[in-house]
């Protein structure tokens, strides 16, 4: 955070900044309407492959997905908070900032992360129709 | 760290007096009506929610009474279907929300080190809206024709065809009438925190109380679309013949389930999460520390909020969802917890680190914690799904969630008015009356709301006006009507304890707890202009540091006095950087006229006077226009002399 960086790399700093944040977030609400949404709305139709892809495997790209993007969201999440840490003296209160969103990222795409998994787990358990 | 008096203001006393010329009123009808300061409207909200709550405890006391004794006459079935109706209607969407929202319009700006909310005009129309949809659904009441089919209103039993009547069109056009007021004040607060924060305030310094409502009003700007939708089709159904909701034509009846749980189970946390905020802000003055793990706990607000919106199918196990799909909202709702779990431990190793002050607001606290966790308890019970299968719709849902309501947002709200009391009237209330009304409202909603459970584990359904005397129901039905009235009685010496300050208290100094935000830095209560000096942020308990306090004093510079006209500060979003004053409306007609015409029009569209609506909705469109016609701009913020 010395040098300044031309445009282009603070864009990019930006958004890796905000995928650290928000990433898993954005993940889980892809996973649970794209999950709930295809399962629900193929076993209404009464057939279990969607496109002639079966049913089970759209599902579980529903979930791996999401899941590996928000694997790489706690990975930015990670990188971001060893840049921000530890706090050295007489820092930019930015620096204070970047670290909190860290952690709140950090923590925040593990818990998605552990959603996601556990809807994958209902997955190689349950029939995708069954009621 | 703890200090008893405001900084000597930096400002000097010319200065002061030209922001009170600024931002001073002097007491009229006219002031009284066309207000735009966030304290008097914040007090408002205050006070009009404690009524709604009034009126809602009322009905919920005249069903105790009823279900004193089984086979009781006092109540007709029709009544108690109205009584049970408003209770939960008026608790949820006059009472709970509104009263958190009034803490909030009288504390953000203060909290952030701001001198007004960031639209102070949008701010008066929302309380003006809430006002008058209040009275509009209570006004039903006295006519027979308050709304009866409970607060969830399912369809097809709130269709035109089973409910006749007005009812449950109070029920419609009044939520969507409030809702524009919910709507207007969340993207105020929203607004507000993330551009008028005090110079220095980056987001690892905001006040926990401010993430919280902050969190809040994003989840009402999402949450809040799908019951107005719900709410707008219900009416059209009855009205005008659609069918959103009716099968036999194409529609669907669980959509109005879906919509509803959409917004409802996110409510729950719309109603709990800024009064944790309030838990929060409460504890560090009578734990002389601030809240351990700030940064988890912030974390916990944002999860929760986000999550919030995934959970809300466990409300409907019984519609018959594929068990696949349903799982996925399971693992949400399950995960939930954790944040909420992890704020109570943070709270819980506060209070174990610190040293306690045990005064009436840690009283309300720890009272609240107790509750919520026994409320969360039972909670936890239902997601065995052959027992919720079992309880369902029985009176142990209703202990339930009167456990989460009350523990969770009811005492939260006590410790907030005992706690900012001084701040908002400028007096001290009477620590042993305090006393006395912690301890009977505590016991009055265990001995009313325990007995619950287990007459409902015996199979007492809820919403029933009498019942015929069983093993194990008479009994217990008593006790909690007793519990009732015990718990009146302690709410009662609540208003008691504010009336007394108010008439005798003794004076207020601006910090007498020793609390660590920026409102106790300020006069008790504050100037109109909240801040003679703007503060410069330099950690999360300004408080408590010397730098912070000090730059409000002597370390005082003129462009944070803004002396020379009604502006106040506009900082960056993340990192609180100053970027320029702005100038601030004063007092305004507009918001109590345009609230006024909007009264008109949802009273002509519930009596099916169609021209005067047509009428109304053409004053409404003028009125906002005129609003927003841009004013003539003085000279220097054109930026001619600057
Ligand atoms: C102040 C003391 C209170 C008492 C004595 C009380 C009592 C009751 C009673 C007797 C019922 C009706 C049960 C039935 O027939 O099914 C009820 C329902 C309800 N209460 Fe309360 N209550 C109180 C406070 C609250 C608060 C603070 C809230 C929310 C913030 C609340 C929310 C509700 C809701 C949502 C219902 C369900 C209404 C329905 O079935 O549609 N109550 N309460
Ligand atoms: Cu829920």
């Amino acid at each position: 955070m010395s040098a300044h960086p031309g445009p282009r790399a603070r864009l990019a700093g930006g958004l890796l900044f905000w995928y650290a944040v928000l990433g898993g977030a954005v993940a889980w609400a892809v996973h649970l309407l794209a999950g709930w949404g295809v399962d629900e709305l193929t076993c209404a139709s009464g057939s279990d492959h969607i496109g002639g892809v079966p049913l089970r495997a759209a599902v579980g790209a529903a979930v791996a997905l999401p899941a590996l993007a928000t694997v790489g969201a706690l990975l930015a999440a990670v990188l971001l908070w060893r840049r921000t840490h530890p706090p050295s003296e007489g820092e930019d209160r930015s620096v204070g900032r970047g670290r909190l969103l860290a952690v709140v990222g950090f923590w925040s795409n593990l818990l998605f992360l552990t959603i996601i998994v556990l809807g994958g787990v209902a997955l190689l358990v349950l029939p995708p129709c069954q009621r | 760290m703890s200090t008893t008096a405001a900084p000597v203001p930096g400002a000097s006393r010319e200065q002061l007096g030209r922001l009170e010329e600024h931002w001073g009123e002097r007491p009229s009808l006219r002031a009284w009506l066309t207000t735009v300061d966030h304290k008097k409207i914040g007090r408002r909200y205050l006070v009009t929610a404690g009524l709604f709550f009034a009126l809602a405890g009322l009905s919920a006391l005249a069903m105790r009474t009823q279900l004193a004794r089984p086979e009781s006459r006092l109540l007709s079935p029709q009544e108690y279907n109205q009584l049970f109706t408003m209770h939960g209607t008026a608790m949820i969407f006059l009472f709970a929300t509104p009263m958190l929202f009034g803490f909030g319009n009288f504390l953000v700006p203060l909290l952030i080190g701001a001198r007004d909310m960031a639209f102070p005009k949008l701010n008066a129309l929302g309380y003006w809206i809430f006002l008058f949809a209040g009275l509009f659904m209570w006004a039903s009441l006295p006519f027979g024709a308050a709304p009866n089919a409970g607060w969830f209103a399912y369809v097809p039993l709130t269709g035109q065809q089973h409910t006749p009547g007005l009812h449950m069109d109070v029920y419609s056009l009044g939520l969507l009438f409030l809702g524009i007021a919910t709507t207007a004040g969340s993207i105020n607060f929203i607004v507000t925190a993330l551009k008028l924060r005090a110079p220095g305030m980056s987001l690892n310094r905001v006040p926990l109380f401010v993430w919280a409502i902050v969190a809040t009003a994003f989840m009402v700007i999402f949450a809040l679309p799908a019951l107005n939708l719900d709410n707008a089709m219900l009416f059209l159904d009855r009205r005008f013949g659609t069918h959103f909701f009716d099968p036999a034509a194409g529609g669907n009846v669980l959509l109005w389930q879906h919509l509803f749980w959409i917004f409802g189970h996110p409510d729950v946390y719309i109603i709990v999460m800024p009064a944790l905020g309030i838990v929060s802000a409460v504890l560090p003055a009578f734990t002389r520390r601030g809240v351990v793990g700030y940064v988890l706990v912030v974390f916990a607000i944002v999860a929760i909020s986000i999550i919030s919106f995934g959970v809300w199918v466990h409300h409907m196990f019984a519609t018959g969802l594929p068990r696949l799909s349903y799982s996925f909202f399971s693992a949400a709702s399950t995960i939930i917890t954790i944040p909420s779990g992890i704020q109570i431990f943070a709270w819980l190793a506060t209070m174990l680190l610190g040293r306690l002050v045990v005064r009436v607001p840690l009283l309300f606290v720890i009272g609240f914690i107790v509750t919520f966790v026994l409320g969360g308890f039972t909670g936890t019970m239902f997601a065995l799904t052959a027992f919720d299968q079992q309880v369902t719709d029985s009176y142990f849902v209703v202990a339930h969630f009167h456990y989460v309501l009350i523990g969770g947002a009811v005492f939260p709200i006590l410790a907030a008015i005992y706690y900012w009391l001084p701040k908002i009237t400028g007096r001290m209330y009477h620590e042993g009356l305090g006393r006395w009304a912690f301890w009977l409202v505590f016991a009055g909603m265990h001995v009313t709301f325990f007995p619950m459970h287990l007459y409902g584990l015996f199979g007492m359904p809820r919403r029933v006006y009498t019942y015929p005397s069983e093993p194990g129901w008479d009994g217990w039905n008593l006790v909690s009507t007793i519990g009732s009235y015990l718990l009146a009685v302690g709410l009662l010496l609540v208003v008691v304890g504010v009336v007394h300050a108010i008439r005798r208290g003794r004076p207020a100094p601006p910090d007498p707890w020793g609390g660590d935000t920026l409102e106790w830095s300020t006069d008790s209560p504050p100037k109109s202009y909240n801040f003679p000096v703007l503060p410069q942020v330099h950690s999360l308990h300004p408080n408590w540091d010397e730098s912070s306090r000090e730059s409000m004093g002597a370390g005082a510079e003129a462009d944070r006095i803004l002396a020379d006209g009604r502006t106040t500060l506009l900082t960056s979003e993340l990192d609180g950087r100053r970027e320029r004053e702005v100038e601030m409306p004063g007092s305004s007609w507009q918001p109590l006229l345009l609230a006024l015409v909007m009264l008109l029009f949802f009273t002509a569209m519930l009596f099916a006077w169609y021209p005067v609506a047509a009428v109304a909705a053409v004053a409404v469109a003028g009125t906002v226009a005129t609003w927003l016609w841009p004013p003539r701009r003085p000279d220097r913020e054109l930026g001619v002399s600057a």
